[in-house]
This record gives C-alpha cells, sequence and structure tokens, in this order.
C-alpha cells in the first residue's frame, strides 16, 4: 500500500484518492476549436516513462491537487494544491 | 416478495452496546451535539465561541465543545451541550448544518489501542500531525482522533453496524493473539 500527500491533509492511503487526468489538458473553447484540438483533448495521453503531472482529488477531504510523480519508481516528487486554479 | 431485510444482521443498541477484551474495551458515545460547518471558519470561530484549534487526524481534542476538521472549508463542531445558535447560512461567510443524527460516535480505550489502530489504517497515529481528521478506516470513510486516553470515531450512520462488526472482529482477534 502506498501513501500519497494531500496538500491539505498529509500522507493518506493511497485508495482514498481518485485520478483526474493529465494535468495541463485543458478543454478547448471557441467556436472554431480544429477538430485536431478536440482529438487531442479527448484521446491523447501523454503516458510519460518517468516525472508525470497528474490531477488528483482526495476525496475524504475534496481538496484537487497536482501530483508529480515518477510512473517508473512511483515515487512522488510533489503535491501541490490548486486552489480553484486550472493547472497550467 | 424477498425479505431481504434478513440479510442483514440486527444493528446493537447503541445505549448499552459495548465490546470487552482483555486490552481494549469500546463503547457507542450518545447525546453529543454535532454541526457541519462549511465556508469562512475563522469567522464561524469568532461568531460562536468555538475558537480552540479544530483537530485533526489522531489529534486530541478537549474541553465540552470543541471542533474537528475535516477540509480546507469544513470542519465537524462537537458539543456535549445544546449550541444555542441557529443553523443555515451566516452573511459572515459561512453555513451550518445540524448533522447529530446522520453520525455515530464511538470510543475505544485500553493498552492495545495502537494494535487496533494498525488493523484500521495504514497511517503511523506517532507520525507528524496532520490538518484533517477524515481518513479511511476499516475501509469506510472516516472522523478519527483522540479524546483524553480513548480513540473517538465518527462513521456515517449507515455504516455503523458494518464498523461494529469489523471491531468485534479485531476485539476478537486482538485478544487471541491473531496477527489479523
Ligand atoms: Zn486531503
Amino acid at each position: 500500500m502506498q501513501l500519497f500527500p494531500c496538500p491539505f491533509c498529509g500522507p493518506r492511503d493511497e485508495t482514498e484518492f481518485h485520478y483526474g487526468g493529465d494535468a495541463g489538458n485543458a478543454r478547448p473553447d471557441g467556436a472554431e476549436v480544429p477538430i485536431e484540438s478536440w482529438t487531442n483533448y479527448l484521446y491523447l495521453r501523454s503516458n510519460p516513462k518517468g516525472t508525470a503531472r497528474e490531477i488528483w482529488v482526495h476525496m475524504s477531504c475534496g481538496e484537487f491537487f497536482v501530483m508529480e510523480r515518477d510512473t517508473v519508481t512511483h515515487k512522488v516528487l510533489s503535491s501541490t494544491a490548486l486552489g480553484g486554479e486550472h493547472a497550467a | 416478495m424477498r425479505d431481504l431485510a434478513e440479510k442483514w444482521s440486527v444493528p446493537p443498541d447503541w445505549r448499552n452496546a459495548t465490546i470487552e477484551v482483555p486490552g481494549l474495551k469500546i463503547g457507542a458515545v450518545a447525546g453529543l451535539h454535532q454541526r457541519l460547518v462549511s465556508g469562512d471558519l475563522a469567522a464561524w470561530a469568532e461568531a460562536s465561541g468555538f475558537d480552540g484549534p479544530a483537530v485533526g487526524a489522531f489529534g486530541l481534542a478537549e474541553g465540552m465543545r470543541y471542533s474537528v476538521r475535516l477540509a480546507r472549508d469544513l470542519l465537524l463542531a462537537v458539543s456535549t451541550t445544546p449550541f444555542g445558535m441557529a443553523t443555515g447560512w451566516f452573511s459572515e461567510g459561512f453555513a451550518v448544518t445540524e448533522i447529530s443524527a446522520g453520525l455515530q460516535v464511538f470510543e475505544v480505550e485500553g493498552p492495545a489501542l495502537d494494535a487496533f489502530i494498525a488493523r484500521g489504517t495504514t497511517l503511523d497515529p506517532a507520525g507528524p500531525p496532520s490538518a484533517s481528521a477524515t481518513l479511511s478506516f476499516a475501509g469506510i470513510g472516516a472522523i478519527v482522533y483522540r479524546r483524553q486516553r480513548s480513540l473517538r470515531i465518527h462513521v456515517d450512520r449507515g455504516l455503523a453496524a458494518y464498523l461494529w462488526t469489523w471491531m468485534e472482529t479485531v476485539a476478537a482477534n486482538i485478544a487471541t493473539g491473531s496477527r489479523n
């Protein structure tokens, strides 16, 4: 069992967290969005080997945050509260 | 029509339900007044007089009334006496909701308390302090902190009977020296 760090609560059991997708995958906006942008937003995932930036939510307290973790070693590098802003 | 209710065990009468094994005593805490407060928690503390720090996971709650932090903008106010304050939205920037009947409270004490906690969560109760008291305990969402020498656990009332059977099993395992 792995512990993940919630920016507010601190370490918690991984089962308390829910994955929310790649960080920075912003929904396209506007009437003239090219189809490639929608395809990219909906279907293409970066799936990096190594450091990944991801959105997670701590379901126990409702905190949304960006977690940086290594997809090879599973080591967590950082967790940062979103504070209402969309992750860049 | 099939009676599905018979598949569930009858929940205990919380007024006198106890689990007692060598090293561990567990009971239900009745009569606590509980309210959820969301929004501007500093404004709430000023308006209500609940001015002590809100305890987090395994934190020590003291006094006749105290608050337990659940999230960045949410806490549970607990009191042995009625609040003497309205519920609803307050223009100072917070909302108060009555939840006394929604959360069942249990208290666990005894020298085997650490063994009990170790079966409920992978968190280290002696680790660095945590800002919120919400965590997964025995596989369900719970509010967990200390009160005097006991561990206090609040769970949704609908999950109380489950937690009780879990605690009965764990207490029996601890008493027989099982590692489970
Ligand atoms: Zn949290």
